[in-house]
């Protein structure tokens, strides 16, 4: 059993609340919002994807973000990805 | 023979006959995996090979774009061209989701009769290429054949221009510099005496299709017949320490990247991860491509010296595609310098020390102009050089120094033709305003030029206040005003100021309508914006004859004295952001 939906979403709005917080008030960013409407430029969504990698332990490519292009689509993508949980990060 | 060679051709072949067996360029893989690398003779043979297809199928000055991703083939495109005197035209990849067309404008200015890309790139990734640039030849640069290579009867000239480089005109006004052979060989040579090594190891994240990138390090190992190990960018931003990582693996003596990547470096730093890294063999760290910041360059050395990282190699820089790529850089074995002067003074344009604590602003030298190349501070309008303790706009002149922009008489005119009070010689306009002081160490202070900077390369405000309006109707025509400021951390950063109609004032609706301003922009420019700010209709800062006062809309930005006209703003508060912005660069005229 992988990390589920929710703890990988919750890890993203977590990720993103700190990062984007000077730019973006925090009741926008929701698992709705497109990534690219949240201002992350491919800079931006790589260090997302890179911590991603090492709490989940898979590699990702960086087109994930087009294909996947919101939070909530992300999280369930990669629910169907990431393999046994580590237990912490 | 560096001295005697007419063009990058006849080092080529030199290189390829001498010592072929030496490793010219080395790749590291992304993840990990295997290095590929190639020596000068196997580079020789790769590049006769697409030579021959230009040389068959085209005639000498047609332009060849450069649509390749990063790797060998794109350098083995580029040096094809110049065997065939066919004009290559570097470029960036065109976004895959973007509609805003650079590649678009840069085609439909230097009408180019190929275009060079790899099978993999054009067949698998990017099929959408081929549909979006019909009209062209496409010449594969990966395609390797045994047929022993067609040596070319004729060499290029000195005089013939090597290749355009598209980074100082807008998608509006495209502006190509025209870079001849002898140009180029100029700046590689004052470029080998300002670093002064024997044969270095050069080592580069930086992208192929920027000037920084393919001149300063590609081309000029191969000038001095060198090692350059090439990482990838997005390497370089998945991990930024990688770079640092790879330099002490093959012992890299010259390295250089735009200030934000030195910042990058540092707030990344774990010491376990970099315990065994060992950076004394970095000689030569250039820092170029945008502006400079004295906090940037004093914490990369308080961070990397314990790595033996020496702070006489941190090497603040000054360069513009204008000028082929260095206009400008610090001696050898001199430690950069760094002056302490009045913010309120800068302002004014006066160079004087600061009056209080509060008032000191820590301005870097970005070195002393190159044997060759002269350079003057220069009040532009009535065209009188000023002196050590006056700001104004920086002008250079030399055999570095592009002739023009290509097929553009009035650009040209204006750039490149300027003159200077009882100087016979035309000198270039660079935009940028800065001051040489009375030992001749030149300082940059801000630009007139509307540009924005982001991680080195330049975007125009003008497309992207197109890219703003062409979000929603209600977004106002010629009612916005792009600009940069400085954050924080030194970086700059964009900010868009925008009329909207009255129509949306729905508070619900405010957020929404910048939220895809903020995806428009991420979509054709790949920028973050740092703040998008929506004022009524009629407010935004024009002249009488309606022109838009981007510095005046910036100030007022600045000041947050925006805040009286805003509807709504992207930024948790506008004037905490603001009391951030970096004095030296307000003071644009």
């Amino acid at each position: 059993m992988g990390t589920s939906e929710a703890q990988i979403r919750d890890f993203c709005l977590d990720y993103l609340g700190r990062t984007l917080a000077r730019a973006i008030p925090s009741h926008e960013i929701v698992a709705e919002a497109r990534f690219a409407s949240l201002g992350l430029d491919s800079a931006s969504s790589t260090h997302l994807l890179v911590e991603l990698e090492d709490w989940l332990g898979i590699e990702l490519s960086p087109e994930v973000i087009f294909e996947y292009p919101t939070i909530g689509d992300l999280a369930r993508f990669l629910a169907g990805q990431s393999p046994a949980p580590d237990g912490c990060h | 023979m560096t001295q005697r060679a007419a063009s990058l051709v006849e080092l080529l072949r030199h290189w390829g006959e001498t010592r072929p067996d030496r490793v010219a360029y080395v790749f590291v893989a992304d993840r990990g995996g295997p290095a590929s690398t190639c020596t000068f003779a196997e580079l020789h043979r790769r590049v006769e090979i697409i030579a021959g297809q230009l040389r068959e199928r085209g005639r000498a000055g047609d332009r060849a774009v450069l649509l390749c991703p990063h790797g060998l083939d794109f350098i083995v495109a580029f040096l094809a061209c110049l065997c065939a005197r066919v004009i290559a035209v570097p470029m960036m990849l065109p976004r895959r989701h973007g509609v805003h067309d650079v590649a678009s404008a840069i085609i439909g200015d230097c009408k180019p009769r190929f275009a060079l890309t790899t099978h993999e790139l054009l067949n698998k990734q990017r099929s959408d290429l081929a549909h979006r640039y019909g009209g062209l030849e496409w010449v594969f640069a990966d395609e390797d054949r045994d047929a022993a290579p067609v040596m070319a009867t004729a060499l290029p000239k000195a005089e013939d221009i090597a290749f355009l480089q598209y980074t100082s005109g807008s998608i509006a006004a495209p502006k190509g510099v025209m870079v001849s052979h002898a140009g180029v060989l100029a700046n590689l040579e004052m470029i080998r005496e300002v670093v002064d090594l024997h044969q270095p190891t050069y080592v580069s994240w930086l992208p192929l299709y920027h000037d920084m990138g393919l001149i300063a390090n590609v081309l000029q190992s191969l000038y001095v017949g060198s090692l350059c190990v090439l990482l990838s960018p997005a390497a370089f931003i998945r991990r930024p320490l990688a770079w640092l990582r790879v330099i002490h693996d093959y012992r890299g003596a010259v390295s250089g990247a735009p200030n934000f990547a030195f910042d990058l470096c540092v707030s990344r730093y774990r010491p376990d991860d970099m315990a065994d890294i060992d950076l004394s063999c970095w000689e030569f760290a250039f820092n170029a491509a945008e502006p400079i910041q004295a906090d940037t360059i004093a914490r990369f050395i308080e961070t990397f010296a314990p790595h033996g990282f020496s702070p006489r190699a941190m090497r603040p820089s000054y360069g513009l595609a204008e000028a082929t790529v260095l206009a400008s850089t610090g001696r050898r074995r001199s430690t950069f310098v760094e002056r302490r002067v009045s913010q309120i003074g800068l302002q004014r344009h006066l160079v004087k020390p600061p009056e209080t604590s509060v008032d000191e602003q820590r301005v870097i030298g970005c070195g002393r102009e190159l044997a060759g190349e002269e350079m003057a501070i220069v009040d532009a309008e009535s065209g009188s050089v000023l002196g050590a303790t006056q700001i104004g706009e920086i002008f250079v002149s030399g055999v570095n120094v592009s002739k023009g922009y290509w097929g553009n008489r009035a650009a040209t005119a204006e750039t490149f033709e300027a003159r200077i009070h009882g100087r016979m010689q035309n000198w270039c306009r660079t935009g940028d305003l800065g001051f040489i002081d009375e030992t001749g160490e030149l300082y940059i202070t801000g630009r007139i030029k509307e540009v924005v900077i982001i991680r080195g390369i330049n975007y125009y405000p003008h497309d992207i206040e197109n890219t703003v309006q062409n979000t929603d109707p209600a977004l106002r025509r010629h009612g916005g005003a792009a600009f940069a400021v400085t954050d924080t951390l030194g970086n700059e950063g964009l900010v868009i100021v925008q009329e909207v109609e009255r129509t949306v004032r729905q508070q619900t609706a405010l957020p929404q309508l910048i939220a895809r301003i903020r995806e428009a922009i991420v979509i054709e420019y790949d920028i973050a914006a740092l703040e998008i700010v929506l004022i009524r209709t009629g407010t935004l800062p024009k002249t009488t004859s309606g022109k838009i006062q981007r510095t005046l809309t910036r100030q007022l930005w600045m000041q947050g004295d925006l805040v009286g006209l805003t509807i709504h703003s992207s930024g948790s508060s506008m004037s905490s952001a603001a009391s951030t912005v970096n004095v030296a660069f307000s003071s644009t005229a």
